[in-house]
């Protein structure tokens, strides 16, 4: 079952075989498979649990009850970066877009290549995609439920002869209310909380929701359990209650943020000093068009289409529409001259542009923040910054193509693009870093990544650390480079791979003799 | 939040949000109220942040417009700060950004504002409670003469 704070009136202590820190896009699925299986799971989750009920299609409501510092989690550096990140029973699915893409081929030959990965192979990933894109009613995005927005950007890359498409989406029956990021409120999008998550729970798994792991017990070098504390949801701070947990694995999957903090702040698992480090986020730009035509009413699937015409490079554009409150942020101006566009909110779109890192610095570590808090650093360096130019340059000509009379771009000297001749004075203008605002990015992956070498690496293909035996680290953290695409359905693959490799671990007639 | 008079919030949302034609006025109280349960709800050094912010925009008007802000008219406030927007310095230009972020949010977010927009969350809400969506997985109906 799922336990709240209401259902906890003092200290728990429990045994499992299995216990698992954090419950989205890797815990989920591991609590599912493993509870599936027979064994006896706990999940800790720190942030509460939501039903479809409690989702208002409010902004404000679900930045402070389902995302970390209600939304404004900020990755410090050059440029600033949003990082929004989800705090719920589901991790960041409840609340992220619900696009379900595999990793880009030639993706799994750099981990061959480059991490020694071979043991990662196309087959059995393939597998495990097909059986989680049923499991999840993964299907492309529908025309008629999209929305204009989505409709007119891809008649503008198809005018320009650009590959594009609608984009696959863990979503059933979806009928576009325009409010993925603040939790589907028609149960439509598959996300962990309406999908794993019960089935785990139906296999008896329990999950504590509002509940910190604070520590992983380990004994002559083996992980034998956690401690943590159970948290109040409105103030995030301990109830006074705690949590401690014997078990004979322990699973690490608090996410490519809070996993490598987890793990700095209690200095553990880290012989390879890569913990933290390697932090890719996929910085994206979002590029606003005044249309000739309306483009309301808001009612659409708010990311539902995507151009990958440049995915070879690392540029993937994929958008659709956002409220008022939000679009506001994304308009260069204020007063007056911004008021006027605003009032022309129904008349425009607005679709972003993905880079896929190559030459970017980022890494998390633990900057002594007040509360529990990791600090974030990151700096767009190199072709990835020219590669964000070059993402809005191709929105801006898109949009034109699509009938846009003004574009407006988060790229200083070019903020807004009224004919093709600005287009081509940014096109061939050198962008600098500094020139770039407004950005913000979703996938934070790599902080905990896996590899051959331990020397270059935190955990084995399997997930498991290097360095303590039976703890696991399964979130986007351990994706060793970018899979070119959102990374959600890629973490739930690696999460029932591993699910495979504890239960080898706990079942002895799995145990070679 | 409470470092920061409502009276300066009153006239950053002034500034920011301007006369948006055929939309409601602003609404400090609520609005302002908004902001600083944004800011509580948030990371800490974004209230900090945003106190900085508030100063320094003060301190650019004396070297950009030759005077003290609360001198300067609404119209050479936003004159102000949408050259300080402009500007090639990501330092600057992140002054009027981090300031904007509450502000156009306390705005836009309310309901007399957005459905007029087209944006209207209590409907949509509404529809979305009336629809059933189910895992189950249901078969195609068996066409007649089908084995």
């Amino acid at each position: 079952m799922i336990l709240g704070p209401d259902d906890v009136k003092g200290n728990v202590s429990r045994s499992a075989d299995i216990v698992i820190i954090g419950s989205g896009a890797g815990g989920g699925p591991l609590a599912k498979e493993l509870g599936g299986e027979g064994y006896s799971v706990i999940v800790v989750e720190e942030g509460a649990h939501f039903t479809r009920e409690d989702f208002n299609i409010d902004p404000l409501e679900a930045y402070t009850k389902m995302y970390r510092d209600a939304g404004q989690t900020i990755a410090m550096g050059m440029p600033f970066i949003l990082l929004p990140l989800g705090n719920t029973v589901g991790g960041t699915t409840t609340i992220n877009s619900g696009t379900a893409l595999r990793m880009h081929k030639p993706v799994l030959k750099k981990w061959h290549l480059t991490h020694g990965l071979k043991d990662i192979t196309e087959e059995e990933l393939n597998l495990i995609y097909g059986h989680l894109e049923e499991y999840l009613f993964v299907k492309r995005a529908d025309p008629e439920v999209a929305g204009k927005v989505a409709n007119a950007f891809l008649a503008g890359a198809e005018n320009l002869g650009l590959s594009s498409g609608w984009l696959p989406r863990n979503a059933k029956e979806c009928e576009g209310y325009g409010s993925c990021a603040f939790g589907c409120p028609s149960g439509s999008k598959q996300s962990v909380d309406v999908t794993f998550i019960p089935d785990a729970v139906n296999s008896g798994v329990d999950i504590y929701s509002c509940c910190r792991a604070d520590r992983i017990k380990t004994q002559n070098g083996r992980a034998t359990g956690i401690t943590g504390n159970f948290v109040d949801p409105n103030t995030g701070k301990a109830t006074g209650y705690g949590i401690d947990i014997d078990a004979r694995v322990v699973v690490l999957a608090a996410g490519a943020i809070f996993s490598p903090y987890f793990l700095l702040k209690q200095g553990i698992a880290n012989s390879s000093g890569q913990v933290g480090k390697n932090l890719q986020i996929h910085p994206a730009v979002q590029v606003v068009s005044l249309m000739d035509k309306p483009m309301g009413p808001y009612k659409g699937i708010p990311q539902s289409s995507y151009v990958d015409e440049f995915k070879g490079e690392g540029i993937m554009l994929e958008g659709g529409t956002v409220p008022p409150e939000i679009h506001a942020l994304a308009l260069p101006f204020a007063g007056d001259r911004h008021a006027t566009l605003m009032t022309q909110y129904p008349d425009m779109g607005i679709f972003g542009g993905m880079v896929c890192e190559c030459d970017s610095w980022g890494r998390v570590i633990d900057g002594h923040r007040p509360g529990y808090r990791p600090t974030m650093l990151y700096l767009l360096k190199g072709s990835d910054v020219k590669r964000a130019k070059e993402a809005t340059a191709l929105i801006t000509e898109i949009w034109f193509a699509a009938g846009a009379k003004k574009v407006f771009t988060p790229i200083a000297g070019h903020v807004e693009i009224s004919s093709v001749k600005d287009l081509k004075r940014l096109e061939r203008s050198k962008v600098r870093v500094t020139d770039l605002y407004g950005m913000s990015a979703y996938h934070p992956l790599g902080t905990c990544r896996m590899g051959s070498d331990p020397e270059w690496s935190v955990v084995k293909h399997t997930c498991e650390s290097w360095d303590i035996q039976d703890l696991y680290i399964c979130d986007g953290s351990v994706i060793p480079c970018s899979p070119g695409v959102n990374p959600q359905l890629t973490i739930m693959a690696l999460s029932i791979r591993c699910a495979g490799f504890i239960d080898d671990r706990l079942n002895p007639e799995n145990q070679p003799a | 939040m409470r470092s920061i008079p409502r009276k300066q919030l009153e006239e950053l949302l002034d500034i920011y949000i301007g006369k948006p034609e055929g939309l409601p006025d602003i609404e400090p109280e609520e609005q302002i109220d908004f902001i600083e349960m944004y800011f509580r709800e948030g990371a800490p050094e974004l209230t900090l942040l945003f106190f900085v912010c508030n100063l320094a925009l003060r301190g650019l008007a004396l070297l950009i417009k030759r005077k003290p802000f609360s001198r300067l008219t609404l119209e050479e406030k936003q004159d102000l700060v949408n050259r300080i927007s402009a500007s090639r310095s990501p330092l600057l230009r992140g002054i009027t950004y981090l300031l904007g972020l509450p502000i156009f949010m306390s705005y836009y977010r309310r309901e007399e504002v957005s459905v007029p927009l087209g944006f209207d969350p209590k409907t949509l809400k509404e529809e979305a409670d009336l629809r059933t969506v189910t895992r189950d997985r249901d078969l195609p109906p068996k066409k007649e003469g089908s084995p």
